[in-house]
């Protein structure tokens, strides 16, 4: 019997249940991928990292090493399980050329290394540590993906010709987000170049427990080791490695959480205006001794069987589009070990979505019990409230035609029936105003000084801070220039509370010639101010107002904290101040160039490029598209994936919603018809009661979008160790363009689903 | 004498295939200008069809219906919908009204449709009407608050904004107990005599007894035809046993 009643209830609202089962496949499907994905990451990152035995630290180096003092210190040190240091040579993007493209453009520093013996491997796409002939070259793998090179190509360094072998895995620095990128030749290749470029040291370590690091990196500072370049650890290998599919999945799980909303909104709608509908048959159901549980379960039989479909639906959707999402983890490090588990948590993942449905469903049939049987005999539909709202009446209208003010008057009578679909307007207006927003903002030239990075147009790059004068005085004097600043980043020793010395990088130099944006704070101006990054005020517990300790020159100097600001740079770990210091080594020298006519960029980069052939010059659009790039890609990419979800959503739940408010209004339309009122008229009142429910949810979803939707987008920033972070919205399409599409979505499905009205037959309704 | 409507071999059917029958089997009539005229017959036998049919409301399939010489089936949905709004009135046996509207509301909603400059004009009509049936002190209400007999009465109201040529009744004492029948049926008669034509489908023959002209019919069709003189207040148990004696002939 429950089939029949099931299948006849199903016949006769056939949009309504499919829009509904729509609803629960998707958010269903979203909730699998998150959790599939989630798993997948996860399981394939400790894979990739555990292959590889990623070091748990590692200092970059340039410059001389006393490469036996490092070997007593490892072997003193009793956290140390192995040790090694790791040649890397450095060489001019120009001088590498694979296939037909040369390296020239790239911001990233490209260099060459061996295959590690005893750790830190560098493994090939299956995942196997790889073994170089002579003559092959391997290539990171972010080159296979922007198509620069293939397997076969063939690669010319610095003259000598290479064939690309294969492309490989490198798991400190496989992310765009790292600046250095290492291609894999054999040791006698590599002694052949050795002269050809600059060579960098990488001192890395493997500990015997992970958990000592802060011991041994406080250790590896107080000893005064080789320390002239950025310092990373395990955790940062970790966190570069997984932020570019973090942020999607993020995204994912931010818009299957509002999917699932949207589909029990639906529910919500569709079980009220069935059961309103049903009011008579469930009185009489009550008269005549059936239980509230017996007449429940036809409804729980119902909703379960379209929320199972759904969901089945839903699950294998999930298992299809899984591989285009995975695509780029599987690329970058690999198959996960546990990959089958995943599609066992996407199931997990949908049966919790499919019992929360049952337990709401069943929370909404609650109302059974509030059916008068005596009642709902004699008046059918359950008495409603006292609908008219005073001081609104069209008597005293004289601001609407009477249309409009038919339109709005509905829906200032009916809030509660209003309230879900405006809940659903909401959603939308936030699932569309929010990723555009976002990435808007990270596009934008001034998200760049979230990143630690003033707005300038060049920078000048040298490790040999002899030079950097050189480079100050041609600045100085090329006219199309209109500011300039150098600074120079140097190693220093901070005091920490318990009086043990760490090693902290100070960029000296004007700060106030290119601003950066402070999460707190300002900028440091006097010679005893110093401001911390994020990462750094974190670390050592500090807030603006604090004293920290830095030797400068042999000694002692307290230092206040003027500023903490958010900085992507050199791992995070950053410091900014004024004082001039003439000791400690540079690790190496900026110039920030702004010029006067920005299109001027790309001839001044070559310029400067074959000037300075001793320093790296680059487009600082350049220098961003390329590490933060597939991040602004991939959020370019959903907010227009979420402009059509937006828009989907507004269309099948705007459709839904009139086809039942057309059902549940046919006596108020036949009473209009037959008073004169024509399709048109009353078209119109359907159309302004959408429009008004949608003005209030734009209204509502971008202000909601503008606070708790920043929030959120901080909050996936905040990944990158950018603080303080606010939206840059692009008034044209975040208040003209999308409010208009969403306009005329809601337009389109409106009429699309009041078509029907007209059909209303005056003679059949009229009695009621 | 002019006619207001000519109904000329109307057909209405209803159903498909083996269900199909013609409601209206081929009827003709019609109603002059300020004539007052009901129309009685058993349930089904297409009274209220018949109406509807008059007043453009529902299509015929076959015949004609002329209002004031014009074909209504060369008329659009927009045209009748005009027609209907600035020369026919309508009350049904039920209050037909907007559930979220106040009783002044329900009753000028038909006028400012497209008449939104004379609001003032337009209310005060309303409220000289409302006074003239007796519920003047109603019109913030809401239809819920009010009783039966006094929803008619707004109804009536409304019907009457358009000052219409013809007024439509389906039943419009159906749902009331005799008293406020009776007060109702006074208001109309009084319309009428102001000259405004009306057709009221009825099964009553208190009802029938205050008309000029009653037609009977059954099973889609006219079957017979009573006329009386105007109502003037005078002989109305006459009138009724008229009426009353004429079913009993016919067998309705």
């Amino acid at each position: 019997m429950f089939f029949r009643i099931i299948r006849n209830d199903v016949l006769k609202s056939k949009v309504i249940t499919l829009t509904t089962m729509i609803f629960v496949a998707a958010a269903s499907m979203l909730v699998s991928l998150a959790a599939i994905l989630v798993v997948n990451l996860s399981g394939a990152l400790d894979t990739l990292m555990t292959k590889a035995e990623t070091p748990h630290f590692m200092q970059m180096h340039s410059g001389d090493i006393d490469i036996a003092r490092l070997g007593a210190f490892a072997e003193q040190n009793p956290n140390v399980d192995e040790y090694q240091v790791v040649e890397f040579l450095g060489m001019d993007g120009a001088e590498i050329v694979l296939g037909n493209h040369s390296l020239a453009g790239s911001v990233q520093d490209n260099g060459f290394s061996i295959q590690n013996e005893k750790f830190d491997y560098l493994l090939d796409l299956n995942g196997n540590i790889i073994q170089v002939s002579d003559g092959e070259i391997y290539v990171p793998v972010a080159y296979m993906r922007d198509n620069t090179a293939k397997v076969g190509d063939k690669a010319v360094i610095s003259g000598e010709e290479f064939v690309v072998a294969g492309f490989l895995r490198d798991s400190t620095m496989n992310s765009s987000l790292s600046a250095s990128k290492r291609f894999l030749v054999s040791s006698n290749d590599f002694a052949e170049l050795k002269n050809l470029g600059s060579i960098e040291y990488l001192i890395e370590f493997r500990l015997k427990d992970f958990s000592a690091i802060g011991e041994f990196e406080t250790a590896y500072a107080s000893a005064g080791l080789e320390a002239n370049g950025p310092t990373v650890t395990y955790t940062l290998f970790k966190t570069m490695n997984a932020v570019s599919d973090g942020m999607m999945i993020a995204i994912i799980l931010l818009i299957s959480a509002l999917v699932v909303a949207v589909a029990f909104m639906c529910i919500r709608f569709t079980l009220l205006a069935k059961i309103e509908g049903d009011t008579r048959e469930i009185g009489v159901m009550k008269a005549i001794g059936m239980r509230i549980f017996d007449i429940k379960k036809i409804y729980l039989v119902k909703y379960a069987s379209i929320a199972a479909i759904g969901s089945i639906f839903g699950y294998i959707l999930s298992l299809m589009f899984q591989d285009v999402l995975l695509e780029n983890i599987r690329l970058y490090m690999g198959e996960s070990e546990n990959s089958s588990y995943a599609n066992v948590f996407g199931m997990i993942g949908i049966l919790l979505v499919f019992f929360a449905i049952i337990v709401y469903v069943n929370g909404v049939l609650g109302r059974f019990r509030r059916i008068s049987a005596a009642e709902a005999i004699r008046f059918g539909a359950s008495q409603e409230k006292k609908r008219s709202v005073k001081g609104f009446s069209l008597s005293s209208n004289r601001l609407f035609g009477t249309n409009i003010f038919l339109g709005i008057k509905d829906v200032l009578a009916r809030k509660k029936l209003y309230a879900t679909s405006l809940a659903v307007l909401v959603i939308s207006a936030f699932i569309m105003i929010v990723p555009q927003n976002l990435y808007n903002t990270i596009s934008s030239k001034n998200f760049i000084q979230y990143m630690g990075i003033g707005n300038y147009d060049l920078r000048i790059q040298t490790s040999e801070p002899n030079k950097a004068d050189e480079i100050a005085k041609t600045i100085e004097r090329d006219e199309d220039v209109v500011n300039y600043a150098v600074m120079t980043t140097k190693t220093f020793k901070v005091k920490s509370g318990n009086g043990s010395e760490e090693n902290i990088k100070v960029e000296l130099g004007d700060h106030t010639a290119f601003p950066i944006q402070y999460a707190e704070g300002r900028a440091p101006s006097r010679n005893d101010e110093i401001a911390l990054s994020t990462i750094n005020a974190d670390e050592m517990g500090k807030k603006v107002g604090d004293v920290l300790t830095l030797v400068i020159q042999g000694k002692e100097q307290n230092l206040a904290i003027t500023g903490i600001y958010s900085d992507v740079t050199n791992g995070g770990k950053t410091a900014k101040a004024v004082f001039a210091d003439h000791s400690a080594n540079a690790i190496w020298t900026i110039v920030c160039v702004a010029l006067s006519d920005e299109s001027l960029v790309a001839s001044k980069v070559s310029q400067y490029s074959s000037i300075f052939d001793f320093a790296k010059t680059s487009d600082i659009d350049e220098f961003v598209s390329q590490t933060l790039g597939s991040t602004i890609d991939s959020i370019e990419m959903v907010s227009y994936v979420s402009v059509a979800i937006a828009l989907l959503i507004m269309v099948l739940v705007t459709l839904l919603f009139m086809k039942l408010l057309v059902a549940k209004d046919r006596y108020s339309i036949a009473v209009m018809k037959v008073f004169g009122f024509t399709n048109s008229d009353i078209t119109t009142q359907y159309i302004v009661r959408s429009l008004f429910v949608l003005f209030i949810g734009i209204t509502l979803g971008t202000l909601l979008a503008n606070t708790f939707g920043e929030m959120l987008a901080g909050m996936v920033i905040s990944s990158f160790g950018a603080t303080a972070f606010h939206f840059e919205v692009n008034p044209l399409k975040a208040y003209l363009f999308s409010p208009l599409l969403m306009v005329c979505a809601v337009l389109i499905a409106t009429i699309i689903g009041t078509s029907r009205a007209g059909e209303i037959k005056i003679s059949e309704h009229i009695k009621e | 004498m002019n006619r207001i409507i000519i109904g000329d071999r109307i057909v209405k059917t209803f159903g498909e295939g083996d269900e199909q029958r013609n409601v209206l089997n081929g009827v003709s009539v019609e109603i002059n200008e300020g004539e007052f005229v009901s129309v009685m017959g058993p349930s089904g036998s297409g009274k209220s069809t018949l109406m509807y049919a008059l007043s453009g409301i529902d299509h015929v399939d076959d015949g004609k219906v002329l209002f004031n010489g014009k074909d209504l089936s060369t008329v659009t949905e927009s045209e009748l919908s005009d027609l209907r709004r600035t020369k026919m009135g309508f009350v049904f046996q039920q209050p037909t009204m907007l559930k979220n509207l106040n009783i002044l509301d329900n009753i000028i909603l038909p006028a400012m449709r497209s008449n939104r400059k004379n609001t003032a004009k337009i209310v005060a009509k309303a409220r000289t009407l409302m006074k003239r049936v007796g519920i003047a002190e109603l019109e913030t209400r809401d239809i819920t608050q009010v009783s039966g007999g006094q929803l008619q009465r707004a109804g009536i109201c409304r019907a009457l904004m358009s000052s219409p040529e013809i007024l439509f009744g389906d039943e419009p004492t159906g749902a009331l107990n005799s008293q406020s029948a009776n007060e109702i049926m006074d208001i109309f008669t009084e319309i009428n005599a102001e000259g405004t034509a009306m057709l009221l489908v009825t099964h009553d023959a208190k009802v029938a007894a205050r008309t000029e002209r009653i037609l009977f019919m059954r099973d889609g069709q006219i079957v017979n035809e009573l006329r009386l003189s105007k109502y003037d207040g005078l002989n109305f148990d006459q009138r009724i046993q008229k009426v009353a004696s004429k079913m009993l002939e016919i067998g309705i």
